[in-house]
């Protein structure tokens, strides 16, 4: 079983992850609530924003930075990848994701990815941010929680 | 006089720079320069070269921000266009990341000549921004060259008026208002065809006096939104509502000196978003403002549950506010 063909869409859950602090909480809560479960299935997906025009003064260095950021997420998500093998988890049960793209919206570009796996729960972690930041920069664990349909969504403080 | 690129010969841009001096005197040597990478080396009287348009070089501008009202902006340039004389605005690329700080909240900002000629693009014809076109030097660097605006400040104007808040609020902030939700529909505009303004402030407006409308200018600051892309901007829309609904920044400080007992009745859910030092529940200063405009703004206070997603949400609420506000009193001549 690989998650592309989990069988028990049910119990597909699609983890957004970084590296964050609270991406590593939300991983242990996961190892903590499903750990060993053998029919549950985890995609762990990290998006990228490909920086917009002009943040770097050469194209050249936009590369570089997404290379670099590209480097650290394939390196996070392997180690959450083992924490979750380690924790029971079958090695078919979990596989990663990096998906980079232009995205206006990291939820709606989350939702689009659940969409297509068709996984039925989605966890995100919760950062915790001012109101004067929520209004600035919004929430995609708020998004999300508003915007998804046709599954459950989890949200680990 | 130095070399001659590629469009036009030396003699040529000489007797050009002749035509359209006016009482100016015309220089005998100029540098001429298609490359502005180094805007430095751009002075007073070069021509600059942009394929086939040509600019005579006149000052700086200066930046009008936080006080530094005589701080120069070296890439900001006024300039004569060569091909008949009018006056333009040339900015040329300055790649300029810094941290921007809107209350507590710190983040990095960085200007986008891209970002700019690309909106220049989409707001040609549009009454409510400043209008130009854009240009690649030899370099690749997105030269914009903006049509000079003959007018003041929307803020200072609005200063001018009447110092007595009620009288103000009665008989000019109707007008303020119609005009301040015209600029909110062009942010709207903006919004809808996918594009942040990105550096909203009440010194970003000119009020035109050709053509008697206010215009918003500069669209060159950028930032890495995260998941509300218009936050910042609709924020921006909220701070410049308190400032003409209050006439002006209605500050703590100021209260708590003069007014006390105003100041005793507020409390910290009273004070704008952004700026901790400002009222947004500005009814308890001002106690003929009508309920509904007080409402919208205290979706800008610190005691507010939700934010406004759009320039839409924000355009509704301000159609009822403008409502109340005729239907009682009838009055509203324009400033």
């Amino acid at each position: 079983m690989s998650t592309e063909t989990c069988r028990n869409k049910l119990r597909h859950l699609l983890v957004a992850v970084d590296e964050s602090e609270n991406s590593q909480r939300t991983v242990a809560y996961l190892i903590e609530l499903f750990g060993g479960l053998a029919d549950a299935c985890i995609t762990l997906l990290t998006i990228i924003p490909e920086p917009l025009e002009d943040f770097f003064p050469t194209v050249a260095e936009g590369e570089a930075w997404l290379k670099e950021r590209e480097a650290l997420m394939r390196t996070t998500l392997a180690d959450y990848q083992q924490r979750l093998r380690d924790s029971g988890f079958q090695e078919a049960q979990v596989d990663t994701r990096i998906i980079v793209r232009a995205c206006n919206s990291i939820a709606n570009a989350i939702l689009e990815e659940r969409e297509k796996l068709g996984c039925r729960i989605v966890v995100v972690g919760r950062r915790g941010v001012s109101r004067n930041e929520e209004f600035i920069f919004g929430s995609t664990s708020s998004k999300i929680l508003h915007e998804a349909k046709g599954c459950a969504v989890l949200v680990v403080e | 006089m130095t070399n001659a690129p590629g469009h036009f010969s030396a003699a040529a841009l000489h007797e050009m720079v002749a035509r359209h001096a006016g009482a100016a005197p015309v220089p005998e040597r100029f540098k001429i320069i298609e490359d502005t990478s180094d805007f430095f080396k751009v002075e007073f009287g070069d021509v600059v070269v942009l394929g086939e348009q040509a600019f005579w070089m006149r000052g700086y501008t200066k930046e009008g921000r936080f006080g530094l009202d005589d701080e120069p902006k070296y890439w900001v340039r006024r300039a004569i266009d060569l091909a008949d004389g009018s006056a333009k605005i040339l900015k040329l690329v300055f790649h300029e990341q810094f941290e921007a700080q809107v209350g507590e909240l710190s983040f990095t900002c960085f200007r986008s000549p891209k970002k700019e000629a690309r909106i220049l693009d989409l707001v040609a014809g549009h009454p409510n921004f400043m209008h130009g076109r854009w240009a690649e030097d030899t370099a690749g660097n997105v030269v914009r060259i903006l049509e000079f605006i003959p007018g003041r400040r929307f803020d200072d104007i609005l200063g001018e008026l009447t110092k007595d808040h009620e009288e103000y609020f009665h008989h000019h902030f109707p007008g303020v208002l119609a005009q301040y939700i015209e600029l909110v529909e062009a942010i709207k505009f903006l919004h809808d065809r996918g594009e942040k303004h990105g550096d909203i402030r009440r010194d970003h407006i000119l009020f035109d006096r050709d053509r008697q409308v206010n215009r918003w200018i500069d669209f060159d600051y950028n930032y890495q939104h995260r998941e509300s892309m218009f936050g910042l901007d609709l924020q921006g829309l909220g701070n410049i509502l308190i400032y003409i609904v209050g006439h002006g920044d209605i500050l703590v400080g100021d209260l708590h000196k003069n007014r006390r007992k105003i100041f005793d009745t507020l409390w910290g859910e009273d004070l704008s978003l952004a700026f901790k030092n400002r009222v947004a529940n500005l009814q308890k200063v001002f106690p003929y403002i009508p309920d509904s405009l007080n409402r919208i703004l205290l979706y800008f206070s610190r005691g507010t549950e939700m934010f406004y997603d759009s320039a839409d949400q924000l355009l509704e609420d301000l159609a009822v506010a403008r409502a109340d506000l005729s239907a009682p009193t009838g009055s509203g001549s324009a400033t």
